[in-house]
């Protein structure tokens, strides 16, 4: 009997030798390339459908909201100096026992070289947010215009189900709000009084979290996320929820 | 007189220290273990590593790149990436060539905040 191949098990060679026109060809037929392992014998790819638009395919010619917001991270760029998350907190109020956005450490003992990797962490901003859905008050809403998840405070009872419905673990209880509180792309505090950036963005050093306009195809995240030379990828796309997070390398 | 033994003892002991570098053969006198916080937290340079299990002496970086006290090159105002890529400090090795590039790999040097609390025994 032959051992299943586990693909978690296998080392991602990183699509960057594999032939450009290749690519192509996936595309074509409707797969972006993620990885390849074994030296190429397997390939693993995502629908990129799936994979470029943020959201199911009535919205494939088309983002839905306009401005649509978005956030590109560079994940490999990521050290950990939390200059994001203190700026998040001073512009949000964020209490020291909750957060907006964190950096989550993974060991990666076999890495080139590198024992960890660091991987920053906020609200996705979902097209289809399970949080929104549970919610029995709506005090957690999808903005019609630019789709970011707000809080209406004023009515939010504190149940906490859309904190378990969330699958990014991106929701904390404000003691002092007394309301779920969340990261709303800095909305209230940046983007509605004219900034172009978050915080974090903002205030990120090694310019990791790329921040704009999905809906504008000369913005760097319309750019980044349908580039074909590097791998992007959401975090839990199971869940189904069409994150407006992307994440990639180099 | 067993006073004065102690005053000799502790006197060669001085010297023997104070020597390290010349000392051929010896390598564990070393500095340590050194935690940057400042441009950015942090950073970890460890002797362990470039000198009992990378063999470098410690002219490589003494004689030039870095003083023999630690956290002294943060109080530069040029202890950044940029003065690293153009060869400075770490930079004089980490350039692609002697050791793995200063533009890759951030997460080996940078142990981040995490990294820093776990140093710092919290
Ligand atoms: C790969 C580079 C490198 C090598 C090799 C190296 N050092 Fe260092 N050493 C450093 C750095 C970096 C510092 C910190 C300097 C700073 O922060 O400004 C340091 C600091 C020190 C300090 C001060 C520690 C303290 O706590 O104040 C001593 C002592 C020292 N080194 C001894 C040695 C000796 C002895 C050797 C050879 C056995 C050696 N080093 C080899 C890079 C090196
Ligand atoms: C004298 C040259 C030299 C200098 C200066 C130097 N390094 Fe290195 N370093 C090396 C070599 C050689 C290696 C091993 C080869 C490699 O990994 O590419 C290494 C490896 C490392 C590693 C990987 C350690 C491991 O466990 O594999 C880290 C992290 C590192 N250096 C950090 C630093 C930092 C931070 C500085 C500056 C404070 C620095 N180095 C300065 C030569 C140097
Ligand atoms: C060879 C070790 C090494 C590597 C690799 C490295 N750094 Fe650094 N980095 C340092 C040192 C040393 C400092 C200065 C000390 C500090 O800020 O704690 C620093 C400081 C910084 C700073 C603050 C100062 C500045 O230049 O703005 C940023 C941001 C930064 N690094 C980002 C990165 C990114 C992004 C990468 C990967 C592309 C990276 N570093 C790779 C050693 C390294």
């Amino acid at each position: 009997m032959f051992d299943k191949i586990k693909l978690d098990n296998l080392k991602n060679e990183g699509v960057e030798n594999v032939p450009m026109k290749e690519r192509r060809e996936f595309l074509k037929m409707g797969f972006a390339l993620t990885g390849i392992f074994a030296g190429g014998t397997i390939f693993s790819a995502v629908s990129s459908i799936d994979r470029v638009f943020a959201s199911s395919e009535e919205f494939a010619s088309k983002y839905p909201y306009k401005p649509h917001y978005s956030m590109v991270i560079h994940q490999d760029r990521c050290i950990d100096c939390e200059r994001c998350v203190e700026a998040c907190a001073a512009t949000n109020h964020v209490p020291h026992e909750g957060y907006r956005t964190r950096i989550l450490q993974r060991d990666v003992p076999d890495a080139v070289g590198q024992k960890r990797e660091f991987i920053p962490v906020l609200c996705n901003q979902c097209n289809l947010p399970q949080c929104t859905r549970v919610c029995p008050t709506k005090a957690t809403y999808k903005d019609p215009q630019n789709g970011i998840v707000m809080m209406d405070i004023a009515k939010c009872i504190g149940c906490l189900t859309c904190q378990e419905g969330c699958p990014y673990n991106a929701r904390y209880f404000n003691e002092e709000k007394h309301a779920v509180d969340k990261c709303n792309f800095c909305f209230d505090t940046r983007l509605s009084k004219g900034e172009k950036l978050t915080g974090c963005a903002a205030a990120c050093p090694a310019q990791c979290r790329v921040f704009g306009d999905l809906s504008d195809q000369s913005s760097e995240v319309y750019r980044k996320v349908h580039q074909i030379e590097k791998a992007v990828w959401v975090l839990r796309p199971e869940a189904g929820t069409r994150p407006n997070v992307f994440y990639t390398k180099g | 007189m067993n006073k004065s033994i102690t005053v000799i003892i502790a006197a060669a002991l001085m010297s023997l220290a104070l020597a390290g570098p010349g000392l051929a053969g010896d390598n564990t006198n070393h500095g340590g273990d050194i935690v940057y916080t400042k441009p950015v937290k942090s950073v970890l340079f460890s002797h362990k590593v470039h000198v009992e299990q990378k063999g470098l002496t410690c002219d490589m970086c003494h004689a030039r790149s870095f003083e023999m006290e630690a956290l002294k090159a943060q109080e530069n105002p040029d202890f950044t990436m940029e003065s690293l890529y153009q060869g400075n400090y770490c930079g004089a090795c980490h350039n692609g060539t002697m050791a793995f590039a200063s533009n890759t790999r951030c997460a080996s040097c940078h142990t981040g905040v995490k990294g820093s609390t776990v140093a710092q025994g919290h």
